[in-house]
């Protein structure tokens, strides 16, 4: 899940963009920053992030699989000949809980609450749909263009499917409200798919990508796009020559 | 695996949250007084009683255990695979990604050496890092199908080109064209 980022909108507007089809500029070299930047920003915008979900499950699974082991450990013998004959809630634990009753109920109630909120926010988060953001235009003199997220990244669809070999594009914006992105998906020919890919690539940023960026206003407006294949031609012809 | 992971994170968290609600309820019910007999909303004394009396060695203690590590071991291989799988080629510029799916790379691929004339079937298997192509033919395909599929990878922009290794093998009668 993107989070929101709190650097400023002005300097990030002000700084150029390439958008001359020139190769990516090399990693350590002085780049600026906006362009890395929108690079980022870019890589988030591929596919919605479930960095959360598989953090938390390896978490969960770590924690689960070493008190398994412990167990085993503990149940053979390897912390003390005696450990095993001891029953699982230990008098002593018993004795000093007794004895600390007041710390102890407290940081039950705080373990508890933890763990409440923690597995809501989760929850929340992963059954949450991801969010479109709109693009706010903001000319800084009082007055703000709200553009439709669905509009905003149609522009991009439309432009792509007037690509040759194109055949149909599809396209929604994903991230934040101060970061917005494009995410489109292009399908393209088939049968001339790996010749076009990247002549297709190099006009979708030249040509309309160049054009999207500077209608609304966001040179530094980042795409993903994921291309696919369209058979449609290949259904027509003859499935036996 | 992404569709296991998206059904296990929110059950997950749920059950959790759950854990968390009835640990405060039952602590604050004991300290306010309220819960006289086995437990507020769970039986928690009876659990307690049963947790003094069982020693470490009875079986039940390991059966649990051996429970939690396939349990854990599986939501680690869950959390650990999950992973996209996409082929990423090179863009244009740096405010544009271009990715596509490693299907798309292996039907590409296998178009084309199907389009080889002394080929009869072929299978290919892609990733980002590797590219497999098994054929069958008429005579001594390998080098016309080698060609065919080197010519897809060097003119599709991939960010970074995967290794290429074809098997082939002689025509047999019931032969049946391959998958994608």
């Amino acid at each position: 899940m993107a989070t929101p980022d709190t650097r400023s909108d002005d300097a990030a507007r002000t700084v150029e963009v390439d958008t001359g089809g020139g190769p990516p500029p090399p990693a350590g070299s002085t780049a600026p920053t906006g362009s890395r930047r929108a690079a980022k920003i870019a890589r988030r915008a591929r596919h919605r992030s479930a960095r959360g979900a598989r953090t938390g499950l390896v978490l969960l699974g770590a924690v689960l699989l070493a008190a398994g082991v412990l167990t085993v450990l503990l149940v053979n013998g390897v912390f003390g000949e005696n450990r095993p004959l001891r029953p699982l809630f230990d008098p002593l634990i018993a004795q000093f809980l007794t004895a600390q009753d007041t710390p102890a109920r407290i940081v039950a109630i705080v373990a508890g609450v933890l763990l409440f909120v923690l597995g809501l926010v989760f929850a929340v988060r992963a059954v949450r749909p991801e969010p479109r953001p709109d693009v706010v235009l903001d000319d800084g003199a009082g007055t703000r263009i709200r553009i439709d997220a669905g509009a905003a990244a149609e522009a991009v669809a439309d432009g792509a499917e007037g690509l040759p070999g194109v055949t149909r594009a599809r396209a929604r914006m994903v991230g934040s409200n101060a970061a917005p992105a494009v995410r489109a998906t292009v399908w393209i020919d088939e049968d001339a798919a790996d010749t076009t890919v990247a002549e297709t690539c190099r006009r979708l940023d030249a040509e309309v990508l160049a054009q999207v960026r500077d209608s609304l206003g966001l040179p530094d407006l980042a795409v993903a796009v994921r291309l696919e294949l369209d058979s449609v031609r290949r259904d027509r012809a003859p499935r036996v020559a | 695996m992404r569709v296991l992971l998206r059904v296990l994170a929110p059950l997950v968290s749920l059950a959790v949250a759950a854990l968390g609600a009835l640990l405060v309820v039952e602590v604050v019910a004991v300290w306010a007084g309220w819960g006289s007999g086995a437990g507020l909303l769970v039986p928690w004394r009876d659990w307690r009683t049963s947790l003094e009396t069982t020693l470490w060695t009875s079986p039940v203690v390991l059966w649990t255990a051996v429970a939690a590590i396939v349990a854990g071991a599986l939501l680690l291989v869950i959390g650990l695979l999950a992973r996209r799988h996409d082929v990423p080629l090179t863009s244009p510029s740096p405010g544009m990604t271009v990715a596509t799916a490693p299907r798309v790379l292996a039907r590409l691929v296998g178009s084309r050496v199907r389009a080889a004339d002394p080929v009869t079937a072929a299978t290919v298997t892609a990733s980002s890092r590797s590219v497999v192509v098994r054929a069958r033919g008429r005579g001594d395909i390998d080098a016309e199908v080698r060609t065919a599929a080197s010519g897809v990878l060097d003119a599709l922009p991939l960010a970074r080109r995967p290794r290429l290794t074809v098997r082939t093998a002689p025509d047999q009668p019931t032969s049946r064209q391959g998958v994608h």
